[in-house]
């Protein structure tokens, strides 16, 4: 007789003495080999059965692959920073400008988006080492604003709430959904691309060194960890692979305003996959970019107008009755661990 | 013999308050010097300037010749220079393990340091302590003394030449703080250690240190063995107070 037996982190199934255990936790291999298969199924099958869901699917993707990288900053710096979609607006602007004005296409504009976010991050990444706490928060929290700012002072150049109109596409069949589909298939990679990377990073010593300075940097500094340089690097380099999502933005859509990705409504949408994803869990990222997404498709249908306050309304009850998350309800805390998870404190 | 540590005239002041007053003092290796001190003496703020965690406004320090006044941490650790706190310090989040294998990985600079090799060396300092059963619990979840201990084997793990030692008898019982002492007794033995010892148990320093520094409103008052320290007339009257010995020895 077969004995099933469902427990929280795992399904035993017991057969005439043997025992297998199927074992849910999403950092085993074989969860992460099911999901992937799952994400890159569902493209295909509401290709043809509900294809006004596609757009839907990039959005996940691309709300999963800047809290991501943010995830990493958040570990390598010891801080939350409140203006990720600073670099969204950098790449994006890079790769608008430079194809409105010069005609080039995806592949010319992306290594000068990059270009042009590290050396703003690099610009900027002294704030990670003199600003912490509250003084942190609100000067990340004002970059995307200011830069907003200077979209409308300067909209001669930045087109202020129109927008910048023109933009060589990413992919140009010919065929509006398949288009689509193309395109939610990059950016599925790109996202697959961005949790490898980081998951990678954080098993890594590199992951470890980090967590030391997001537990106590004056310890980790005081162990031999220049803390300055791991700090710096993790804010360069993952604004970097944020800015990577402005430019795809700009080249997805032919357009780009400031007015959509600048403002506190995006990065409240932004914060809420951090939080639903359990505060920087890199797989939680997933799971949040999707929910939100989807929740965003669904609000939009059914509140309209008042749809923009549920967002908040959500991030503030998440962040007092769920300090977890939803996916950290899911998780299971395993102090036997070999390796760190990513936490950041409250 | 030449000196591992040597300060030179160090002042640290904060606002208006001169916190450290052209302290000088001399460790030579090998040694275990004590430091003592009535509260607010400027025993730690010494030690943070040593370690790196504060700069000091003037004088020098050297170690083994190499001037270190204006080096950050990390590089003083990399010299060989490490130290546990008075208030122990876990990374909360990190296992007994993994905080140990962090200290092996950044402490001395050595080549081709993998992460599986740390953890190998990280595994024998949390033998040496005592916490090897503990190492895949999470510091938070350790118990003060095994805090203690695990700050100790995380400083060991950066294999220091002088290891700073804060007031590690600080909220421990006699028993506890029995197999602490007989521990750094053994860590100097078995690593070649420099030991600079801070502490307000003056019967431990009587025991275990070579010589020992008196400090007083962030001023040296007071430098010699043992015995001299205990017949000195300022320190007594500073720190140690009239009929001392009887209470120290019960």
């Amino acid at each position: 007789m077969v004995d099933v037996e469902f427990r929280r982190d795992r399904i035993i199934i017991r057969y005439k003495g043997k025992k297998w255990d199927w074992i849910l936790e999403p950092r085993y291999w074989r969860n992460t080999f099911i999901w992937t298969a799952v994400l890159i199924i569902v493209p295909i099958i509401f290709y043809f059965f509900y294809p006004a869901l596609l757009n839907t699917l990039i959005s996940a993707n691309l709300y999963a692959a800047i809290a991501i990288p943010l995830a990493l900053m958040t570990l390598g710096t010891g801080r939350i920073n409140f203006g990720p979609n600073f670099f969204i607006g950098v790449g994006g602007y890079t790769a608008a400008l430079l194809s409105v004005a010069y005609k080039w296409g995806p592949l010319l504009t992306f290594p000068l988006a990059i270009l042009l976010t590290v050396v703003s991050a690099l610009i900027f990444s002294p704030l990670v080492i003199i600003a912490r706490g509250l003084y942190y928060v609100l000067l990340t929290l004002l970059l995307p604003l200011v830069f907003l700012e200077i979209t409308f002072i300067y909209s001669d150049t930045f087109k202020g709430d129109v927008g910048l109109a023109g933009i060589k596409l990413l992919v140009d069949t010919g065929d509006v959904k398949l288009n689509f589909l193309l395109i939610a298939y990059i950016s599925l990679f790109l996202m697959l691309l961005y949790l490898l990377i980081v998951n990678k990073t954080i098993k890594s010593r590199y992951g470890l060194i980090m967590a030391a300075i997001n537990d106590d940097e004056e310890v980790a500094h005081g162990i031999g960890v220049n803390i300055n340089l791991v700090k710096i690097i993790s804010f360069v380099s993952a604004a970097a692979m944020i800015g990577v999502i402005g430019w795809f933005y700009a080249h997805y859509f032919g357009t780009f305003a400031g007015i959509t990705y600048l403002p506190l409504t995006f990065l409240v949408k932004i914060l809420l996959v951090i939080f639903i994803g359990g505060r920087a869990q890199v797989f939680g990222c997933v799971a949040g970019g999707y929910f939100i997404a989807f929740l965003e498709m669904i609000l939009i249908g059914t509140l309209g107008d008042i749809q923009p306050f549920i967002f908040p309304l959500i991030l503030f009850i998440l962040l007092f009755a769920l300090p977890e998350g939803l996916f950290g309800l899911y998780r299971k805390r395993r102090y036997r661990e070999y390796l760190p998870t990513l936490h950041v404190r409250r | 013999m030449s000196a591992l540590l040597q300060v030179k005239n160090i002042k640290k002041s904060f606002g208006g308050l001169m916190a450290l007053r052209d302290i000088s003092l001399e460790i030579r290796p090998g040694e275990t010097v004590g430091l003592i001190g009535p509260n607010g003496a400027g025993k730690t703020t010494l030690v943070n300037v040593l370690c790196g965690s504060l700069s000091a406004d003037g004088g020098e320090i050297e170690l083994e010749g190499v001037n270190i006044t204006k080096m950050k941490p990390y590089q003083r650790c990399h010299l060989g220079l490490s130290r546990t706190y008075q208030i122990p310090r876990p990374f909360p989040e990190l296992t007994a393990l993994m905080s140990v294998v962090t200290s092996a990985l950044c402490g001395k600079r050595r080549i081709n340091r993998g992460l599986e090799d740390a953890a190998a060396e990280a595994s024998y300092y949390l033998e040496f302590v005592g916490l090897f059963s503990k190492r895949n619990i999470l510091a938070r979840d350790l118990t003060f003394f095994e805090l203690r201990m695990l700050e100790l084997a995380r400083a060991l793990a950066t294999t220091p030449k002088i290891l700073f030692v804060d007031e590690v008898m600080a909220g421990l019982n006699p028993g506890e703080a029995n197999r602490a002492v007989h521990l750094i007794a053994r860590a100097k033995e078995e690593f070649g250690l420099t030991i600079f010892w801070i502490e307000h148990v003056m019967a431990v320093l009587m025991e275990a240190a070579e010589r020992i520094f008196v400090i007083n409103f962030g001023e040296k008052i007071a430098e010699g063995t043992p015995e001299e320290i205990a017949e000195n007339q300022q320190v007594i009257e500073a720190y140690l107070g009239p009929g001392w010995k009887g209470k120290a020895h019960g």
